[in-house]
């Protein structure tokens, strides 16, 4: 998939979208924290399922740290495993 | 001597008091066996995101630990046995944070979520029609 250029965010063809960026890595990057269930819950689904970085955008040494805090979370109890 | 975070659950039923006198009782077995506790934040009586043995609720508390293995192996033994705590889990850290932890200062966060829209980024392919649909379920 070809890196789209976002100057030309105006012209942009459909079916092209600029690529995403992982949101832990960078400046400024929240920490990744199993306390922290309002950073986490938005990497979950409504069903309380993790969602896949392919969908995310995390990386993929993120996602395992990610998949790891959340993991923590529902086991203290502050996330859900399942919902409903 | 290594740094622990270490969280544990206490039921409903028993009193903010009785909490941190269990607290403190397990700072002095942490205390016999060298270690220390840095830092005791109490979170108060928090609801559940499922049912713990029947419960619906729990205190938590938060304890920043300094102390050798056998230390922290000694207070968890205890703690399987005292019938007051449902839960408790230890995570070694590489160091431990000075201020309230993500949990206390929840409420004052909400300036940083400027930064990403505060949910997740749907990526390239999927963001298909529409841009913001949701990913399919079930």
């Amino acid at each position: 998939m070809a890196i789209k250029d976002l100057t030309t965010a105006q012209a942009r063809r459909p079916f092209q979208r600029r690529r995403k960026t992982c949101p832990f890595s960078g400046e400024g990057a929240p920490k990744i924290d199993y306390k922290d269930v309002r950073l986490l819950s938005r990497y979950v689904s409504e069903r309380g399922k993790i969602v896949p970085s392919r969908i995310t955008a995390v990386s993929a040494l993120k996602q395992r740290e990610l998949a790891k805090a959340i993991k923590r979370a529902r086991f203290i109890g502050i996330m859900p495993y399942a919902v409903q | 001597m290594a740094l622990y975070e270490h969280i544990f659950l206490a039921r409903q039923d028993v009193s903010q008091q009785q909490v941190e006198e269990l607290t403190a009782a397990l700072t002095e077995v942490l205390a016999a066996g060298g270690g220390k506790v840095t830092k005791n934040e109490y979170w108060g009586l928090k609801g559940l995101s499922y049912r713990i043995r029947k419960n619906r609720k729990a205190h938590y508390t938060l304890l920043n630990i300094e102390a050798s293995a056998p230390a922290v192996a000694e207070m968890e033994r205890q703690m399987r046995i005292n019938e007051d705590i449902l839960r408790f889990m230890t995570v070694r850290v590489d160091e431990l944070e000075d201020g309230p932890s993500a949990m206390m200062q929840k409420r004052d966060r909400d300036d940083r979520d400027g930064r990403d829209g505060g949910r997740p980024d749907r990526g390239g392919d999927r963001a298909g029609f529409g841009g913001e649909r949701r990913p399919r379920r079930f």
